[in-house]
């Protein structure tokens, strides 16, 4: 099989490239997926999105990736809407923290904003805000519906004759001069250009080429409890325990919680979890306890050394580009990173200089994103 | 499919409230395994957890894409395997 563009990995990373590329008139596209779509960390994620970050990269990357959530949301046809985060702060030290994120957020133009536990009172009328010492409210921040944004992309690519392979398994990349061949379960795909968006994965079909990517798998943990009629707006974090609360356009609960895992081990089920996500969330609304637990999965998150992900062509071979690492913000970022690799693609640079910071080679070159603090 | 009603009034899933119509709708739209099928429709993701129609829908599939039963992907059941309240996992304050 030949073709322009070989994107390797089904999940928002890789359609989302895939559905800009189309829209830019390159048709030549092919995506494979070892598994199912969006079996990675895709289906598994709290859809927030958010440009409240603590490094310029960050914050830039995603303030033009909600501009353009809006486009995708009306294009493929699935809910985004900017309800906003909120985290609470239970401790002085937090509070203090926290003033200096904000002042950092409007110095590059995020409007984010401390608030009393009456405010937030106001934006989530069925909390209980014992404990609550301030909190810092996003405006800006939102979520979006994943299943829809993914699987409509797919119907959208498949309709303009993009071929989308599920269980088709890349297992080497060579770089035969003129072109790139990749070698998978299924046979050989010839490609001018691949992109390589595989998550962890990424870092292993690349070190055939020598070049190393420094990303480690981090388990997580998360519920989702029955539907309910919207009662919690904001996506809501707990500071001083890692935990966080939302509740999914359908109306699910969904509640991830943060407890003791190293790199690279595997991800199973824990009570502990259970524990702490139930402890931490009944304080705050006691009527959670009456509400029924469905479902409880856990995912990786892809983590690099400076928690940003790596993306562009690889310095040895600009025909190849990475698009991994992504440290649990790859969903509210796709449309911003879609957009950045059709610009490599097509031979220019990125709309968002920051993009050129996150390139493959920083970490050879010491050139690791700074951070205001080390942040969620 | 030839069932002899409507399609659009046969109900798959009866806690998300999923037709026949839905299904065949988007297997031809090109989602042809269960996984993808199980989160556009959200059958399997109810109050039931797929008791009734993850086999129902796996038949409907295999049917439809000419495959065999078994190579119909059938989901990973995730726990609790019924559905348990949140203060059931609080456990003792001590
Ligand atoms: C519990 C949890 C909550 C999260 N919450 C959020 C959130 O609120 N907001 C946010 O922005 N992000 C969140 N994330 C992170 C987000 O889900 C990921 O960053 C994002 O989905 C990454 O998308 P991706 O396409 O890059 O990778 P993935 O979705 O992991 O896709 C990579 C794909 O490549 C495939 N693949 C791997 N190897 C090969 C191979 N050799 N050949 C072919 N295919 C291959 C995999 O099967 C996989 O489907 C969360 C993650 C988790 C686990």
């Amino acid at each position: 099989m030949k073709t322009d563009v070989l994107i390797i990995g089904g999940g928002v990373t890789g359609l989302f490239t895939a559905v800009s590329l189309l829209e830019q008139g390159c048709r030549n596209i092919v995506i494979i997926e070892k598994s199912y779509i969006g079996s990675g960390g895709t289906f598994r994620c709290a859809t927030g999105i958010r440009a409240s970050f603590t490094s310029r990269e960050h914050v830039n990357v995603m303030k033009r990736a909600i501009d353009l959530w809006p486009e995708y949301a009306r294009k493929l046809g699935f809910l985004y809407r900017r309800d906003g985060y909120l985290w609470v702060l239970t401790r002085e030290r937090d509070v203090e923290f926290f003033k200096q994120v904000v002042e950092f957020h409007h110095s590059l133009g995020v409007p984010s904003r401390m608030i009393s536990p009456e405010e937030v009172r106001e934006i989530v009328p069925s909390i209980n805000t014992n404990g609550i010492l301030a909190a810092v409210y996003d405006p800006l921040a939102g979520k979006a519906q994943v299943f829809n944004a993914v699987l409509n992309a797919v119907i959208h690519l498949k309709r303009n004759n993009i071929n989308v392979y599920e269980g088709m398994r890349a297992l080497k990349i060579s770089d035969e001069g003129s072109r790139i061949v990749v070698e998978t379960n299924k046979g050989r795909v010839e490609a001018d250009k691949v992109i390589v968006a595989a998550g962890k994965d990424s870092a292993n079909l690349l070190k055939g080429l020598g070049v190393e990517l420094p990303i480690h798998n981090l388990a997580k943990h998360v519920l989702i409890t029955e539907a309910f009629k919207p009662v919690i707006k904001p996506l809501i974090i707990d500071w001083s325990s890692s935990s966080y609360i939302l509740q999914v356009f359908h109306g699910n609960i969904y509640i991830g919680s943060d407890i003791p895992e190293k790199y690279d081990e595997p991800a199973v089920n824990k009570y502990m979890f259970l524990e702490k996500a139930a402890k931490v969330w009944t304080r705050y609304f006691p009527w959670l306890g009456e509400v029924y637990v469905l479902r409880y999965w856990t995912g990786y998150y892809d983590m690099t050394p400076d928690h940003h992900p790596i993306i562009g062509p690889l310095e040895e071979n600009e025909n190849i580009l990475v698009a991994a690492g992504f440290s649990g913000h790859g969903f509210m970022m796709a449309p911003a990173v879609a957009e950045a690799l059709t610009q490599y693609i097509l031979g220019g640079k990125p709309t968002i200089p920051e993009f050129e910071n996150l390139k493959p080679d920083r970490f050879k070159k010491g050139k690791l994103i700074k951070e205001i603090a080390v942040f969620g | 499919m030839n069932v002899g009603i409507d399609p659009r009034k046969v109900i798959v899933c009866r806690c998300e409230n999923v037709t026949l119509a839905d299904v065949l709708n988007a297997i031809e739209s090109g989602l042809d395994n269960l996984e993808v099928l199980k989160r556009k429709l959200r059958i399997g993701m109810g109050q039931c957890q797929g008791q009734t129609c993850l086999l129902l829908v796996a038949g409907i599939l295999a049917r439809k894409t000419g495959k065999s039963f078994d190579e119909v992907l059938i989901p990973r059941n995730r726990p609790p395997i019924s559905p348990v309240k949140v203060k059931y996992f609080i456990g003792d304050e001590r």
